[in-house]
């Protein structure tokens, strides 16, 4: 039983994480139909900058959740102007493609300047589930209303809404979510890696396709589910497994529901 | 004499085997879905083959009929998978497909696990690796002319009779023993077959060989590989930096020139 309930914590942790990196896909998708694969980078992004924050600035929690969630915004708006913006509003796959090469080259870039393996990060106060808690829940009420705007984005714009300001705002908020994200997950496993962002990115999406992203709620609870039935997996079954349980679940999803458990707006 | 033999061969055999599967990669795609799963697919038969050699004594060409074989029954079921989907979820499926089948190779101790298996006996040479290449590029060049290949315009095809939901199973099918038939070569060459030749990354390199050289003419993918894999190499960038730039090319690829360097158009 003890080791239940530790598994199923664990799980909510590392679920959380897949829920508020999950978040920011389906903001960023259902705002501008933009898949966003550059979207896991800003996450590992948040985790080198609270390694950075922490080794050259402030060891208070809160200094290095806003360093990392900075950096990872910074990075957000840079990729939004040079990748985002050009091909937003064309077919869907080309953003998707687009996005993926800037995000292997954002790895491979830090992969570069950090190393090819993992840096130690201090350990700092783990009061971290709340405050994401917290965020997740503001920015829902946020994204509801943007969605709302951006629900026809040509009428948006004739009513004079700002499109590109739209844009950076979403990617920015979605950017700054994955960078406390990568700070959580930095802290918790005190170390950061140039592709820690790939299988979480990877997994995150896959919540977000098995719950739809008609309903920001239903992802972030597939997200917590994902972590805990990982972690179930992890301590009854095999932890080398573990991996393979979010694409198991996504596969059968898929074939049987399409449009995943709580429906999704077309591409 | 010696530099051909230490520099050039290593590099077109390479450069030769990624032309192979990207072309696979190339047929896959022109009936529609993107496929992140190639580098899987040629893994695939790169264990198959490398077993059969190495463990039951099978001769070579036997080895890669039974990779292929593997690599098209296994496509062909992934394409009946997504054919319902739509082409960003297809993509992603694929994309989990190949990662699981990675992990699954890193977990199963008869083919090395995570220290990969080794020892399989040097059987691709260069001109056997061209001459593939060559057969390759004719079923290339026979399928863009064929029945299959008007499967890329989907309309176009249920008009003329084409049962497509069949043409898009089968065509994923056929590129992937193509990319299966590349692994086994592959094996035979590097002589180490690993889990990590089946991730992610890697499948993204043959993507970015079809989409930067187009993926509308056979022409196109050809190019790609070659000019990307031997071009590095002339200019000697370490691996890091190659994904890098990489990188870089596939977005700026995508988003001036879309249709890649070669087009139909400008074959003609």
């Amino acid at each position: 039983m003890e080791l239940f309930l530790q598994q199923v914590l664990n799980g909510l942790m590392i679920g959380s994480t897949y829920a508020v990196v999950a978040l920011g896909f389906s903001l960023v998708f259902s705002v501008m139909r933009v898949v966003n694969m550059a979207h896991p980078e800003f996450f590992m992004a948040g985790a080198f900058g609270a390694y950075l924050t922490i080794r050259h600035v402030t060891t208070n929690f809160f200094g290095v959740l806003a360093g990392g969630m900075l950096v990872a915004a910074v990075i957000g708006l840079v990729v939004e102007r040079l990748a985002i913006r050009p091909v937003r509003g064309r077919y869907v796959m080309i953003p998707f493609i687009a996005t993926s090469g800037v995000g292997i080259a954002l790895q491979h870039l830090a992969e570069r300047v950090f190393g090819s393996d993992p840096v130690a990060i201090p350990p700092v106060v783990p009061t971290v589930s709340y405050t994401l808690g917290q965020l997740s829940v503001r920015n829902t009420k946020w994204g509801r209303a943007t969605r709302a705007v951006a629900e026809r984005p040509e009428v948006a714009a004739a009513f004079g809404v700002d499109v590109n300001f739209v844009s950076r705002l979403t990617i920015g908020i979605s950017a700054l979510m994955a960078g406390a994200a990568g700070v959580s997950i930095g802290i918790l496993y005190t170390s950061a890696w140039a592709f820690m962002g790939l299988l979480y990115g990877l997994k995150s999406f896959v919540c977000m396709l098995v719950a739809g992203n008609r309903h920001i709620e239903g992802v972030m609870a597939i997200g917590l589910l994902l972590g805990v039935l990982e972690a179930l997996v992890s301590g009854y079954v095999s932890s080398t497994l573990r991996d393979a349980v979010a694409f198991g679940v996504l596969v059968v999803v898929l074939v049987f529901k399409p449009g995943g458990l709580f429906g999704s707006y077309s591409v | 004499m010696s530099d051909f033999a230490t520099f050039w061969a290593p590099v077109l055999i390479t450069a030769g085997i990624n032309s192979i599967i990207a072309l696979g990669l190339y047929i896959t795609m022109s009936s529609g879905p993107l496929s992140v799963a190639h580098a899987a697919l040629a893994g695939m038969g790169g264990y198959l083959g490398a077993v059969l050699t190495t463990n039951f004594g099978w001769p070579f060409p036997l080895a890669i009929l039974a990779g292929m074989l593997l690599g098209f029954v296994t496509g062909a079921l992934l394409g009946l998978l997504i054919v319902r989907m739509n082409e960003l979820v297809a993509g992603l499926t694929t994309l989990g497909f190949g990662e699981t089948m990675a992990v699954i190779a890193f977990n199963i101790d008869y083919i090395g696990g995570a220290n990969a298996f080794t020892g399989i006996p040097l059987r691709t040479t260069l001109p056997l690796v061209y001459v593939v290449l060559a057969v390759i590029l004719f079923v290339a060049w026979r399928y863009d002319h064929s029945r299959l290949g008007y499967a890329d315009s989907p309309v176009t095809a249920d008009a003329m009779g084409i049962d497509i939901t069949w043409v898009k199973s089968i065509t994923f099918g056929i590129g992937a023993a193509i990319a299966a038939l590349g692994g086994v070569l592959r094996a035979h060459y590097i002589l180490v077959q690993g889990p990590e030749d089946m991730g992610f990354f890697i499948s993204v390199g043959f993507l970015i060989f079809v989409v930067f050289g187009g993926s509308y003419v056979f022409w196109g993918p050809l190019f790609g590989a070659m000019t990307l894999t031997i071009l590095p190499e002339l200019l000697r960038f370490s691996a890091k930096d190659r994904f890098i730039i990489y990188g870089v090319l596939l977005t700026v690829m995508v988003i001036l020139r879309p249709q890649g360097l070669i087009t139909r158009r400008s074959m003609r």
